[in-house]
């Protein structure tokens, strides 16, 4: 509630600068000063801001001025600068106006970029594909579900840090702390974790593959994923893939659940199915994608071939086996 | 458990926000049952000299076994060459040369270093992340360290020293969950165990007196920024937009600039620049601000805004500061401008509608009850150190 009020009062102020803006009431040389001081001290990533901020620095710096102060504390100061200026003024100017002429060929041509760039952005805008959901449903993703003991029984012992994704309330990762393993948790989905994290669980709130990707070499010794590759895009399960064989350490696991191509169509599954851009693979593509990378993997089919769990082990060949 | 802080300098008259949010957790750790708490420390107030101005030896300060140990050498003339030099393109600096900028950065403490090592402390904690004390203490402490990185994007954190800091820690607590997308942007740490904790916030201690009064304001209402008055901390950036802002409005709001001075300020009938207050002075001044504005791009948690909201102030925060912004996102307890343009319109906003002035003032006051009170956040911490020390250091570190 707080948060919609205070996002209607800035989308007022943004509509207010805006219209403030196009007033010209006050100078485009002053007001780009001002910003150009207020960037001065701005952190690394936000240094120059937006594009239009940074064009608009570039176009105040553009114009050189010839005509330098004569302003002086000392008796007579003035007077031998303002000669000196007057002096070389044919001089400085000559120069200056060469520096200004290029100077504004080059934020002329950045505000040329600027257009075709603003148009292509609507255009990608369009057609730009949503970061995978969360898919989950109430018989396949709890504590009751028929895949957690046989990942429990597979972890046990398992050394290095086991993340789980999505951890949701942290329910898996309070399982796997209880059996001794070192286990933490990524939610992508706000307003899940408090709770746990006041528990004192490890968990975060975070995209999956913002996560992974900020994972050291090697860093973990097994990743679990449940409900995060259902409804993935081929870019994203690629690079789910390459970053497994990336961040999980030699003997490491990678535990997959997924629904199938059938559960996926069946009327209980969530309404992100249908808005997902990407759907289930087959079991043994994954073990395919994942033995091209180094794991032997093993397909474990769920009741009513509804779900199905990946269980592969980094380190191998390209061993694939299905039971049920 | 036996902890041991380890901050460049400790102490209340110490303005550092890293090093002061250490000594509020350190203090606040040391009431909880099972806590043994202890801080190594230097004699210097001064990060900039790192001058011996206080006596070495050991005290106990507010529960906490303090150790102060003399800094050996004063800051160098070359840290600024080559300071100006590294941060052009920090993204490009070698090993060696943030080696040498780190090294030079100081404080070189040798007997801190070899304190921490023949210590018997469960667990060292260190903070913040910008200074050679920290990378060396990391590098030296026998036993499992956390790293409080109070991390800010200025070109330091690019540097190749500070990011060993990061890799050898064994535990990272951030101040809030955009430090910690900021450091996961640069270093690849997501999975060391961590913690978003925060700072915890103290009860007020106001003075009794109205704020109007101690500025010399009569009955004309004003804005407050609390902190350093720093370039670095957009001061002058505030200042020189205010006055702008009067050009246009010549009403009666002032802007109190309330803390200690490092940056010229021009005297102006509108503004009113304290230097440094005690506290009952702050939080009456705090209390009767219209707003309280953080120019600051650079925060890692800001205690000022959460004091602000305490006193349920609205507050206006500099929209390229992630960590104030989501605050104010988080909690609908502020605003925030990125030009002077919106700087302008918001503090018409802000001077013209007092029922939005109450709005984000209940909000921001919610939010800091919800999630900022010391009792909740030192449990948790605790527990968090119970599992960094249960862990111990992995093999080969």
């Amino acid at each position: 509630m707080a948060e919609e009020y205070l996002a209607k009062v800035m989308a007022e102020i943004d509509e207010e600068v805006l219209r403030r803006r196009s007033s010209g009431d006050l100078p485009k040389r002053v007001e780009w000063e001002l910003d150009d001081l207020f960037l001065r001290y701005s952190p690394m990533a936000g240094r120059n801001g937006s594009l239009e901020d940074a064009l608009g620095v570039v176009e105040s710096a553009s114009f050189i001025d010839p005509v330098v102060p004569v302003d002086s504390s000392r008796s007579g100061g003035a007077l031998v600068k303002r000669t000196i200026r007057r002096a070389s003024l044919w001089y400085m100017g000559w120069v200056t106006a060469q520096i200004s002429r290029f100077a504004a060929a080059t934020s002329r041509t950045l505000r040329v970029l600027d257009e075709r760039l603003s148009v292509l952005q609507t255009e990608f805008d369009t057609q730009r594909v949503p970061v995978a959901p969360v898919i989950e449903t109430e018989w396949a993703h709890g504590p009751g579900a028929w895949w957690v003991d046989r990942v429990l029984e597979r972890l046990a012992g398992q050394g290095g840090r086991v993340v789980h994704a999505a951890a949701g309330d942290g329910w898996l990762v309070r399982r796997l702390t209880d059996g001794g393993l070192d286990a933490y948790g990524v939610e992508p989905r706000t307003g899940r974790i408090d709770r746990a994290e006041i528990e004192g669980l490890d968990l975060r709130e975070e995209p999956v593959l913002d996560h992974l990707r900020a994972v050291a070499p090697e860093g973990l010794g097994a990743l679990v994923l449940t409900g995060v590759v259902d409804g993935m895009t081929a870019a994203e399960r690629d690079t789910v893939v390459g970053l497994a064989a990336r961040t999980v350490a030699p003997f490491g696991r990678v535990i997959i659940h997924s629904l199938s191509g059938q559960g996926w169509i069946s009327n209980d599954a969530p309404v992100e199915a249908d808005l997902a851009s990407g759907r289930p693979l087959r079991p043994r593509t994954w073990a395919t994608l994942l033995g091209r990378v180094g794991f032997d993997v093993e397909v474990v089919d769920g009741p009513e071939s509804l779900d199905y769990l990946v269980l592969a082990v980094s380190g191998g060949g390209e061993g694939i086996g299905t039971t049920r | 458990m036996k902890v041991v802080f380890v901050t460049p300098r400790y102490g209340p008259e110490v303005m550092g926000g890293a090093e002061s949010a250490s000594r509020l957790l350190a203090e606040h750790l040391a009431v909880e049952p099972g806590f043994e708490v202890a801080a190594y420390s230097t004699c210097a107030l001064d990060h900039l000299s790192w001058e011996n101005e206080l006596p070495p030896g050991d005290t106990v300060m507010n529960g906490v076994d303090l150790t102060r140990f003399e800094v050996a050498g004063r800051r160098e003339e070359e840290f600024f060459k080559i300071d100006g030099r590294l941060r052009r393109s920090p993204r490009h600096v070698s090993w060696d040369e943030s080696q040498r900028w780190l090294e030079l950065n100081g404080p070189h403490v040798p007997d801190l270093i070899g304190a921490l090592r023949d210590g018997d402390a469960d667990v060292a904690v260190f903070s913040p992340y910008l200074f050679l004390l920290t990378v060396a203490g990391i590098r030296a402490a026998p036993m499992p360290t956390v790293l409080h990185s109070a991390a800010h994007d200025e070109p330091a954190l690019y540097f190749p020293a500070i990011g060993d800091a990061f890799a050898r820690s064994d535990a990272l607590c951030y101040y809030t969950a955009a430090e910690r997308r900021l450091v996961q942007r640069i270093y690849p740490v997501a999975d060391k165990p961590q913690i978003v904790l925060g700072i915890g916030l103290g009860d007020p201690v106001p003075g009794g007196r109205g704020g109007r009064d101690l500025l010399g304001l009569g009955d004309r209402p004003y804005l407050v920024s609390l902190g350093r008055v720093d370039d670095h901390k957009g001061s002058a950036m505030l200042d020189t937009f205010f006055r702008r802002y009067k050009e246009h409005r010549p009403g009666p709001l002032a802007l109190a600039l309330v803390g200690p001075v490092s940056s010229t300020i021009e005297p102006h009938p509108d503004v009113v620049v304290t230097g440094a207050v005690d506290e009952p002075t702050k939080w009456d001044l705090l209390r009767d601000a219209l707003a309280a504005v953080s120019p600051s791009a650079l925060e890692s948690f800001s205690l000022v805004i959460m004091e602000a909201w305490e006193q349920a102030v609205p507050v206006v925060v500099n929209a390229l500061c992630e960590p104030t912004r989501d605050h104010c996102a988080h909690s609908g307890g502020g605003l925030w401008f990125g030009s002077y343009r919106q700087f302008e319109v918001v503090i018409d906003r802000l001077c013209e509608d007092p029922e939005l002035r109450r709005r984000l003032g209940a909000n921001g006051r919610a939010y800091v009850q919800e999630h900022y009170q010391w009792p909740a956040l030192t449990a948790r911490y605790a527990r968090f150190l119970e599992s960094v020390v249960e862990r111990g250091r992995p093999p080969g570190d």
